[in-house]
């Protein structure tokens, strides 16, 4: 059918099917601002403007819209300088989400600023809650909401005539802490003060090495933020290609079977469609899917397409077709004959159960997989004489925890197109954080040398360790070698709950010894973790689990010196959707068990709750326990522990939160109404950073003509903003201001390898090799600066090249004179002894400092209902020195809003079938802008030594104590234990019940 | 799939296309609009004029393509109907939602629906005789019919309370209760199942425990038991009766 779309003032007539969705007909039409993140419009990616109101545009047929007027982000902006052509530049609401951090991996940021701008349209002064209502039908996996909202505020007074304040350039000293958003109903034109505050800063404890850098240590402006802010055509999927294909896969509707018999026939007849592809059309080459350095620490049990499916949407088929209604279409024709074999769905059941899951002869173990048991791994580690400090203990203290299965979410699903360049290599395109590991696990299975595959990564909508596996790229890629053409694969919303990875559900039992002073004698963790169908990742989390969160408490006294820790786990196949990498990557799981523990152990000794953890805690200059013992399945390498900011971290967030004021007090308890209580807890938490003698990252550093460089790194920007903090990291080095470095992250071919971005790596693993590239490129500069300088020296005595400062694109000799660097790039490329300057470097770090953190909650519990209402979550860390406290604040409130979903409502679960019952936004909630606690950052910096910038990891420790703390915090509120998470309001409701009725009993 | 669209300007128009085989209404299309099935032709609504609130007596007249957005905002909306038009779903939906696009495609977790069933509204049907059906005896059934008007009461007292994991999540229970002046009194609870449940209409509100209580005796699933439903439907009852009272 014809239909007239008016977008952006334009009329653009059509020739469309009558399903054709508004977001396929905008973005045929060139607008890739609108994105898919949901068929059903939860996600709010596909927002457009209808006649000034956001509507999503994916649950709208473009027909419904002829007649009206569509705005989209394209129109609202550009950049400001384009050549000798001046614009207006930006709208004062994609400043100000430049400006104040509200963008990470800016995917859904178009929606936001359109949604926004509906409101402002409507309401030029709204408040903070008429601001949170407006965009909460856009979800935002990255930011938590506390930027996005304050760009909207801080815009919204710009656009009143009113004087924001600048944007804060220095962190000095104790800064930034408040943060109150000061508003003001009568604009005052002539104050010269600022009308509104926007609350985007962090409070920063400096360390004093911190304060003479120019760039490092400064909120600087994300290197991709103008882009993304316009909705420019960053992502995978927002390119075209001449006769691209659409990839769909058949999928299983049984837990476990056979394939007996597949017939295609009917499917390959079927007119536009391409390739079918089955089992027996595939080479059959195991892996793992898991994305690992060489060799991958897991067993090998996965087939790009097998003859046996493993759990419900389980792969069966690969379709290609000429639009994705037909390769939708071609499923339906495909007849599979199955046998179904029983099924386990219950981690409990698992081991040495008859029903084999991985009975193929190809399979590859690792360490201690044996699948014949339906054991994945295995992990049996003993530190010190643990059966010794239970004897020597007064009291000891068991229980059990449960954790459930959930879902990364990111709102860009998986996607990856791929097609043959004109040298016959296959390009994959692709939303992956391990765009290197991508090539080097695909090639076997593909039956192409690593040299013929390139992978490009270009930016990504989120990822949070969902696309840390390799999990949907061969699917393009088989079908582009089946047919010669360029394929597109993107996941919908029910494939990332059905067939994505997870966190690992666990069963977690501690026992614990202490002497009646608190002191912990000896602690002992088992796991029972859920790997599901393969075992991807199934050893490294399940290990990370212990070696995080066992770490923490070594005992004190004579056992601080010499702790007994043992923790032994299984990691068990069942029937399940696989679980993966997730942000926090099996730590999360163990502070839930640990920390709770700990809470209920000081309550029975009658202990402060924070001087019992206090006292037991890991110290500077202690080792990591585990590192005595254990390495991911290799050779283990005894660690020391530099630097633990944890006590101040306790003293800053309790002094944030109100602490003592709050706890134990029973008229604060009281103070939230009838039929409500409030109450107050707190977790301690450690991770990692990066993994040590293992993961390597590379950058290469070239100068350009105007004194500008090319920074380009393997490492992958998933929204975090590590593109820009190793641009920062090399500005500092090179004395130019981060505008100066273009940084360019990822191509196999033309950027140097990098492990990827997981394990909080980037900035302290890449970040290293971007310093040690800088400082080779800006040795060769101090030596043609001394050079130049020389030349003119007029008598004066000669510069050595080691006295010269980089700083204000100059180089300085000490007596003041300097040459500019674009000089200097001039004289290097044009003029004398020509030569490229750069540095290519690379580092793996035999260290791996753990960040610490202090995390408080507050909550609201309903007597009635159960429903507990997070009202605000503060969290105190020591990741080092923060390279960007805008960024770095960002990682912290977006991981403290996955990990309150966490705690209080994410939860994937099953039928007796293997059906999973959430698959989309509606039945899996993620939280909204509408909702959303008060936030509260604070980075208590060290200075890690083995880091040229002190730095040590942020991006996963948000992700681990917040559902511990709320646990505990419940506890404060009403007095009830509640062990498995998410806490829903029914298992408080029971809680209080039997709380009740223990009450009646004894009366 | 969708093989046809038509956007009729009449209501005769409309009907004429809707006599056909395999023909939908389509009111904002956040349901349809995605339909994956048989091959179906939908009438789109948007052009008959029925986007209009209009406050008629002691009712307030809805048009079925009325927004959920537009009733929101409305002065006339009720304050407690307002607080389950928002918990229905984020604003970008409710700007498109439809009223009674709403009704036709709810589940039974559905607030705004287990509050238009508390409230007793009136489905008007756009035939010949305008026919009047009550949501009660629409929902369990949804027979075929274009909904051109939904009618609600208005001098009534009206309030919905719920209890859900976060504050903006589906509720796991929602209650409506109405009171009208006469003593009337009529309790709609959802969360569970294919459609909001009624639990009461009497001439007042006592047995309003038993009724919520006895209403949630199979609302068992995935996301709670109905041993808990069942319980906490009893305090959320009273508390919208205390609320009416107030």
């Amino acid at each position: 059918m014809n239909i007239t779309l008016h977008i952006n003032g334009l009329d653009h007539t059509l020739d469309v099917p009558p399903h054709t969705t508004l977001l396929t007909a905008v973005r045929s039409l060139g607008y890739h601002s609108v994105k898919f993140g949901d068929e059903h419009g939860l996600s709010g990616a596909d927002t457009v403007l209808l006649d000034g109101r956001p509507i999503n545009a994916a649950v709208m047929l473009a027909a419904q819209a002829e007649g009206h007027k569509i705005a989209t982000i394209e129109a609202l902006g550009q950049h400001p300088e384009q050549g000798w052509k001046k614009t207006e530049g930006l709208h004062p609401l994609q400043r100000a989400f430049l400006e104040t951090g509200a963008i990470q991996c800016g995917y859904c940021t178009p929606a936001q600023i359109l949604a926004a701008k509906a409101l402002l349209d409507r309401n030029p002064n709204p408040t903070e809650e008429e601001v949170r209502q407006a965009i909460a039908g856009v979800l935002c996996r990255c930011t938590g909401y506390l930027k996005p909202v304050q760009a909207v505020l801080r815009a919204a007074a710009e656009m009143r005539g009113e004087i924001v304040p600048e944007q804060p350039q220095d962190v000095a000293g104790v800064a930034f802490l408040d943060t109150s958003a000061e508003e003001s109903s009568s604009p005052a034109p002539d104050s010269r003060l600022p009308q509104v505050a926007t609350r985007i800063m962090p409070k920063v404890i400096l360390a004093p090495e911190a304060k003479t850098w120019q760039t490092v240590g400064k909120p600087e402006v994300k290197v991709d933020a103008v882009k993304l802010v316009q909705g420019k055509p960053a992502f995978t999927a927002d390119i075209e290609k001449r006769g691209l294909l659409y990839a769909k896969v058949l999928r299983s509707p049984h837990a476990h079977a056979r394939i007996k018999h597949i017939d295609v026939s009917k499917a390959k007849a079927l007119p536009g469609v391409a390739a079918v592809l089955t089992w027996k059309d595939l080479p059959r080459v195991v892996y793992s899917t898991a994305g690992q350095s060489d060799p991958i620490p897991g067993p090998l049990d996965t087939f790009s397409l097998d003859n046996k499916v493993r759990f419900v949407g389980d792969r069966v088929a690969f379709v290609a077709a000429e639009t994705p209604e037909i390769a939708k279409q071609a499923l339906s024709l495909i007849d599979v004959e199955y046998e179904i074999l029983p099924a386990i769905l219950d981690m409990r059941q698992a081991i040495d159960n008859p029903p084999v899951i991985h009975d193929e002869p190809e399979y590859v173990n690792f360490a201690n997989s044996q699948p014949h048991r339906n054991l994945a791994a295995e992990i049996r580690i003993d530190i010190g004489d643990v059966e010794k400090g239970f004897r020597q203990a007064d009291m000891i203290f068991e229980g059990e925890y449960v954790v459930p299965k959930v879902q990364q979410a990111h709102i860009e699903p998986h996607v990856a197109l791929t097609y043959w360049d004109e040298d016959d290599r296959l390009v994959i395109r692709t939303s992956t954080q391990v765009p290197f590991h991508v090539r080097r696990i695909l090639a076997p299975v593909l039956g192409l040398p690593i040299k013929r595959i390139r992978v490009i990564k270009p930016r990504i909508g989120g990822g949070f360790g969902g696309k840390q596996e390799v999990l949907i790229e061969d699917i393009p890629a088989h079908l582009t070698i089946a047919t010669g053409r360029p394929v597109l694969y993107e996941y919908t919303r029910e494939e990332e709950f059905i067939a994505a990875r997870s966190r690992h559900p666990m069963r977690i039992r501690l026992k614990t010894g202490v002497k009646r002073d608190g002191t912990i004698t000896a602690n002992e963790m088992y796991v029972l973790s859920d790997t599901g169908a393969y075992g991807c990742h199934a050893l490294t989390v399940t290990g990370n689990t212990g070696h995080k969160a066992m770490a923490l408490y070594v005992g004190d006294g004579e056992y601080r010196k010499s702790p007994n820790i043992r923790f032994y786990a299984d990691v068990v196949y069942t029937n399940t959707p696989p679980a993966g990498a997730y942000r926090g990557y099996g730590v999360p799981q163990g502070y839930w068990a640990v920390d709770r523990h700990m809470e209920k152990i000081a309550r029975s000794l009658g202990m402060d709750p924070l001087e019992f953890r206090l006292k037991n805690a890991l110290r500077s200059g202690e080792y990591h326990p585990f590192s005595t013992a254990w390495n991911e399945g290799r050779e283990p390498r005894p660690e020391i522990i530099h630097t633990v900011g944890l006590e101040q971290c306790v003293a800053q967030g309790k002094a944030a939160i109100g602490w003592d004021d709050k706890f134990g007090n029973e008229a604060w308890h009281r103070s939230a109404g009838p039929n409500k209580r409030r109450g107050i807890g707190v977790a301690l938490v450690m991770q990692g950073t990066a993994i040590p003698y293992l993961d390597m990252g590379g950058a290469s550093i070239k100068m350009n003509d105007d004194g500008s460089f090319n920074l380009l790194v393997g490492a992958t920007d998933l929204g975090t903003g590590s593109d820009t903090v190793l641009a920062q990291m090399a500005a500092e080095v090179l004395g130019v201001p981060v505008e100066d470095i273009l940084c360019y992250s990822s191509d196999t071919d033309f950027t140097p390898f990098d492990k990827g971005a997981y394990a909080s790596s980037t900035t302290y693993i890449s970040g290293t090799a971007v310093v040690k590239a800088a400082q080779m490129a800006a040795e060769r500069i101090k030596l043609r600066a001394a050079k130049m300088l020389n030349r003119e020296a007029n008598g004066r005595p000669p510069v050595q090249p080691d006295k010269i400062r980089l700083a204000d694109r100059k180089a300085w000799a000490p007596d003041g004179r300097f040459v500019p660097l674009a000089e200097i790039a001039l004289d290097t490329l044009h003029r004398s002894e020509q030569e490229q300057i750069m540095g290519v470097a690379s580092y793996v770090s035999p260290s791996s400092p753990p960040p610490f953190a202090a995390q408080f909650a507050e909550v609201t519990v309903d007597l009635e209902t159960g429903a507990v209402t997070v009202d605000k979550l503060v969290m105190a860390v020591d990741s080092g020195v923060i390279v960007n406290p805008l960024t770095a604040s960002g990682q912290v409130e977006g991981g403290m809003t996955q990990a309150l979903g966490y705690a209080v409502c994410e939860e994937m679960t099953w039928d007796a079938n293997g059906r999973m019952f959430q698959r989309d936004f509606r039945n899996y909630h993620i939280f909204r802008a509408d909702e959303m606690p008060e936030l509260g950052v604070i980075f208590v910096e060290t200075f890690e030594p083995t880091h040229p910038f002190g730095v040590k990891a942020v991006a996963e420790i948000p992700m681990d104590g917040v559902a511990p703390a709320v646990g505990n915090a419940i506890l404060e509120a009403v007095g009830v234990q509640i062990d498995d998470i998410p806490i829903t309001p029914e298992k408080v409701w029971l809680a209080l019940r039997a709380q009740a009725g223990q009450s009646e009993s004894r009366i | 799939m969708i093989i046809a669209y038509h956007r009729p300007r009449s209501l005769e128009e409309a009907q004429a296309l809707l006599a056909q085989p395999n023909t939908r209404p389509l009111g904002g299309g956040t349901v349809l609009a995605r339909w994956s099935g048989a091959p179906i032709a939908v009438v789109d609504l948007q052009a008959l004029g029925w986007n209009r609130i209009e406050l008629r007596g002691n009712e307030l007249d809805v048009g079925a393509t009325v927004t959920l957005q537009q009733l929101l905002e409305s002065g006339s909306c009720p304050p407690a109907l307002k607080k389950a038009i928002y918990l229905e779903m984020p604003l970008n939906l409710r700007n498109v939602a439809t009223a009674a696009g709403t009704i036709v495609a709810c589940d039974g977790r559905s607030p705004f629906v287990t509050a238009l069933l508390a409230l007793d509204a009136k489905l008007i049907l756009a035939d010949e005789q305008e026919t009047v059906l009550p949501i009660g005896e629409y929902l369990p059934f949804r027979p075929a019919g274009l909904i051109c008007r939904i009618v609600l009461p208005m001098h009534v007292r009206f309030a919905f309370e719920h209890a859900s994991r976060t504050p903006s999540d589906l509720p796991l229970l929602c209650v409506a209760l109405t009171q009208w002046m006469t003593g009337r009194t009529r309790i709609a609870v959802g969360g569970w199942g294919t459609s909001p449940a009624l639990a009461m209409d009497g001439p007042e509100a006592s047995g309003y425990d038993a009724a919520v209580y006895n209403a949630c005796y199979h609302a068992n699933d995935e996301r709670a038991s109905a041993e808990y439903r069942k319980e906490i439907a009893m305090a959320l009852a009273r508390r919208c009766l205390a609320t009416i009272e107030a």
